[in-house]
């Protein structure tokens, strides 16, 4: 294209330094903010105002923020279950079916204590927090092994099967927790028996310590893919399956293994909604909704591109725009799905502008040379 | 001589100051040359020397920053490859570029203005078969393209560009996937061509056996520079290869002596199904010693891919027993095979030797993340890998920025570099090398070939899958050339002859009496 005498050129990048990917990011988010705008105009709020709302909610209230926080933890989780799967090539859409298996595991170890009906019925929480949460990464880890066992020995879709083991898990749910399902709350809300309150999880200044576990699990799983067998390996099939298995990889048990450990860690996800986060303790009525939001985890993973680092502030982003967009969406008085909406801009301004993450446009004076190139071929 | 006079006059296609930047490589610099109608004029140049970019900007896919193109002595600024295709440029890519599921005479007519909005067959058919037969090109029209072999393919291209009308028909590589009798059919269509004032232009790395047979004049590109423009009478492989990459090149290898020791592979009828499910191998049986090249011979598709790969344990054996250094290895995984000193080195650089978006030191920990030495406790020794990567790197001369770039940036011939260091530096008992010279340049042939016998030479017994009767008989200790799965015969090298191998890689039996 030619602007004047000037030559503006659509170059392909070879490489992509870190802060490069960030300033990207943050250019689609106030792209997104701006295209937005358009939304609050027309809803005739000012949308200085309305963003004011949202963001001041999300990240600045005292209400607001360990809300924020919780989403925030979850939707986390939720995207290094997809990481996992998705450095080795393959597509975990199955976040919600894996958690809703770990928050029947969760309940199912306090059913055998036989925490139904006795909501004050001691359980030392050294012990019965830890067989909680394992209990949730198992039947996670289950669900998602199944996805993975079927790609890896038969090469069938993961996709498809993931999406389809998330049905069962809707249901098996149901079937468990509303009229007459062994885990149902003995007051009957069409939703499980509640937590005994001594395994409630610990907080810290207010927020569930699964925080603390969300954050370690960034720093390892980065760790794991930058300096260790397993991760080169899970890493090596997915870039070139052909060359892992040339180099003695074994391309039945990659998908095995990264749909067991992003199922897993659904379920510590589930664990955190149901059984951590203050106020919920029970696999909770709409636990559908959750469901639904866990499917953020894979627009935050692919903004992330797969560095589950660089999915803590996305994860942040998100979890504070779900909130305080349903906020700002009452107070301001606005139509239903403002938060669906924000959400929905803000994923396909970032999704498009990762375009940038390939290209670079090159500007390019007249009589100069050009300096700052990558590789054509 | 001509006066240059006459020589625009009959040129049909003439280049002037072609330039064209990419920083790093594969640039073209100041290139001039003219191409006549009727006139064979190859093109040759290493991998990296500009041939690529200069083809790309003769069919119109990149246009040249500086420099004219004159077609019948009219400038010509070609947007894209279909004002080339108008002006008169046909073009046969080393890639086909065909509908596997169509016919022959399908493929010819797809696009063609003649074969009308309302298909008119019997008009193209009768066309087409004229173009067969005054080229002499054997096809049958209506075969669907995936039953064909390469070069058979290679010929529906050929065609379907002279149907729409192509004057100068440019062809990449045109001889690389080609068994020797298809290799010489093509040659006579080729002077065919020319003969009815066409012009053809191959672009060719290697085989300068055949830029000899059949080219009138060659232009030799170095660095995207034109270093040298002759008659190719008169030239000789040595002065090609000379001009080429710029110093003398050995092209003959002597035969390096070594004393054939124990057997290290023995296999034993083994069978093996191809992806598509037919019995790609049947029952081959041969034993390689310490020391000895065992050389497979063949065009590619005849089960050599199969039988590499059933070694290496990427492929399990329908029948038949490995047995390496006289233990049964048929069932061990690959990655155990690796452990048991197995190094192979696969036909497919890209698709399977390496991995594109990794850096060099990853790709080497290919061959290396099993290895306790540099993965200790199951946690990368990064630097330990790094200092191997760079010694790799000087001793295999591999041209590089440094370590950390993605192996996407390196030419053919230094990924190949690669990839073969790799292998080699864990010093396996038994190496198997599958075309490891398909597409490279001359340099780089000359110095793969070299640590092939390097390693002969430190009692590795080598299993060497060619596709050309020259290397694997000037390598090979045997020779064994493949048909349909089958080996022909093992041959000696010093009985082997090159028309004799040749025949048995198409398929022909040795006559009784030479058994």
């Amino acid at each position: 294209m030619k602007i004047a005498e000037h030559d503006i050129r659509l170059v392909k990048r070879v490489e992509l330094p870190w802060w490069n990917a960030a300033l990207i990011s943050i250019f689609s988010i106030v792209v997104a903010l701006i295209l937005f705008s358009l939304v609050f105009v027309h809803s005739g709020v000012n949308p200085i105002n309305g963003f004011k709302e949202i963001f001041q909610f999300a990240f600045l209230n005292r209400n607001g923020l360990p809300l924020t926080i919780n989403r925030s933890i979850f939707i986390f989780l939720c995207t290094c279950a997809f990481i996992i799967p998705y450095r080795a090539g393959l597509w975990n859409i199955g976040m919600a079916g894996q958690l809703y298996a770990g928050a029947l595991g969760a309940f199912g170890v306090m059913y055998l204590f036989g925490a139904k009906g006795d909501p004050n019925l001691y359980i030392a929480p050294g012990i019965g927090i830890p067989l909680m949460m394992i209990g949730a990464m198992l039947a996670g880890g289950l669900i998602g092994g199944i996805a993975g066992f079927l790609r890896g020995r038969f090469n069938v879709n993961e996709i498809v099967t993931t999406m389809m083991l998330n049905s069962i898990g809707f249901w098996f749910v149901s079937y468990m927790v509303k009229e007459g399902g062994p885990f149902m709350n003995p007051v009957g809300r069409s939703e499980s028996f509640d937590l005994p309150v001594s395994v409630r999880a610990p907080l810290i200044f207010g927020i569930p310590f699964t925080l603390v576990v969300a954050l370690l699990l960034a720093v390892l799983l980065y760790w794991v893919f930058a300096k260790t067998r397993i991760g080169y390996k899970i890493k090596s099939y997915g870039h070139n399956p052909l060359a892992a298995k040339y180099s003695g990889i074994n391309p039945q048990v990659i998908p095995v293994l990264v749909f067991v450990l992003g199922g897993m860690i659904a379920g510590l996800a589930a664990y955190h909604y149901f059984g951590a986060v203050p106020g919920v303790f029970k696999v909770a009525r709409n636990y559908a909704e959750f469901g639904d939001l866990s499917f953020y985890g894979i627009i935050c993973g692919l903004i992330a591109q797969g560095n589950p680092l660089a999915a803590i502030p996305i994860s942040l982003l998100f979890g504070g725009l779900t909130n305080g967009g349903r906020f700002a969406q009452g107070k301001l008085q606005m139509g239903f799905g403002v938060d669906y909406a924000l959400l929905g801009v803000m994923m396909i301004t970032m999704v498009v502008l990762q375009f940038f993450y390939r290209y670079k446009i090159v500007w390019i004076k007249p009589e100069k040379e050009i300096s700052d190139v990558g590789i054509i071929r | 001589m001509p006066t240059d006079n006459q020589i625009k006059k009959n040129a049909v296609l003439e280049a002037r100051g072609i330039t064209k930047r990419f920083p790093g490589c594969c640039a073209n610099e100041q290139i001039d040359f003219e191409i006549k109608a009727g006139e064979v004029h190859a093109i040759l140049g290493e991998n990296g020397a500009g041939k690529t970019t200069l083809m790309n900007i003769l069919f119109g896919l990149y246009q040249p920053d500086e420099g004219e193109l004159y077609f019948d002595g009219e400038k010509v600024d070609f947007k894209s490859p279909l004002d080339a295709i108008k002006k008169g440029i046909g073009m046969v890519h080393q890639k086909r570029k065909l509908v596997m599921a169509h016919s022959v005479i399908e493929n010819i007519m797809l696009g063609h203005p003649h074969a009308g909005e309302i298909l008119n067959f019997k008009r193209v058919k009768q066309e087409v078969t004229e173009l067969c037969e005054k080229y002499g090109f054997k096809l049958d029209l209506n075969a669907k393209v995936w039953q064909l072999s390469e070069g058979q393919r290679q010929s529906v291209e050929i065609i379907k560009a002279l149907y729409r009308g192509a004057k100068v028909l440019i062809l990449d590589e045109p001889t690389s996937a080609l068994s020797p009798p298809e290799t010489r059919n093509l040659l006579d269509s080729i002077r065919t061509m020319a003969e009815s004032d066409l012009a053809v232009v191959p672009f060719i790395t290697h085989k300068l056996p055949v830029v000899l047979d059949i080219s009138h004049r060659v232009t030799v590109l170095r660095n995207g520079k034109v270093t040298a423009q002759f008659a190719t009478e008169g030239a000789t492989e040595k002065s090609l290869a000379k001009s080429m990459v710029g110093r003398e090149v050995i092209i003959k290898l002597d035969k390096v002596e070594v004393e054939r020791g124990k057997p290290v592979l023995e296999v034993e009828n083994l069978s093996a199904y191809s992806e598509k499910d037919y019995l790609a191998l049947k029952g081959v049986s041969f034993t390689i010693h310490e020391g000895e090249i065992f050389g497979i011979a063949g065009v590619s598709g005849n089960g050599q891919e199969e039988l590499a790969e059933v070694l290496a344990g990427l492929r399990s054996a329908a029948t038949g027993t490995i047995l390496l250094d006289g233990e049964d290895i048929t069932r061990n995984s690959t990655l155990e095979r690796w452990r048991k000193g197995v190094g192979y080195v696969p036909a497919e650089r890209n698709e399977v030797g390496s991995i594109a978006d990794y850096s060099l030191i990853d790709n080497v920990a290919m061959n290396y993340y099993f290895e306790e030495e540099y993965v200790p406790r199951g946690v990368i020794n990064y630097k330990g890998l790094r200092e191997l990567t760079e010694n790799l790197i000087a001793e295999y001369n591999v041209a590089t920025p440094g370590p950390d770039v993605n192996a996407r940036a390196l030419s053919g011939g230094n990924l190949q570099k690669l990839i073969l260091a790799r292998v080699l530096s864990r010093k396996p008992r038994l190496i198997i090398a599958s075309l490891p010279t398909q597409g490279l340049d001359v340099g780089a042939i000359e110095f793969v070939q070299n640590k092939l016998l390097q390693a002969k030479k430190d009692k590795a017994a080598i299993l060497l899958i060619s596709g050309e009767i020259e290397e694997a008989l000037s390598l090979s200790d045997r020779v064994a050339p493949i048909y349909e799965g089958e080996l022909m015969d093992i041959i000696p090298w010093t009985d082997a002859e090159r028309d004799n191998v040749g025949a048995m890689m198409a398929g022909i039996k040795p006559k009784v009496e030479s058994l």
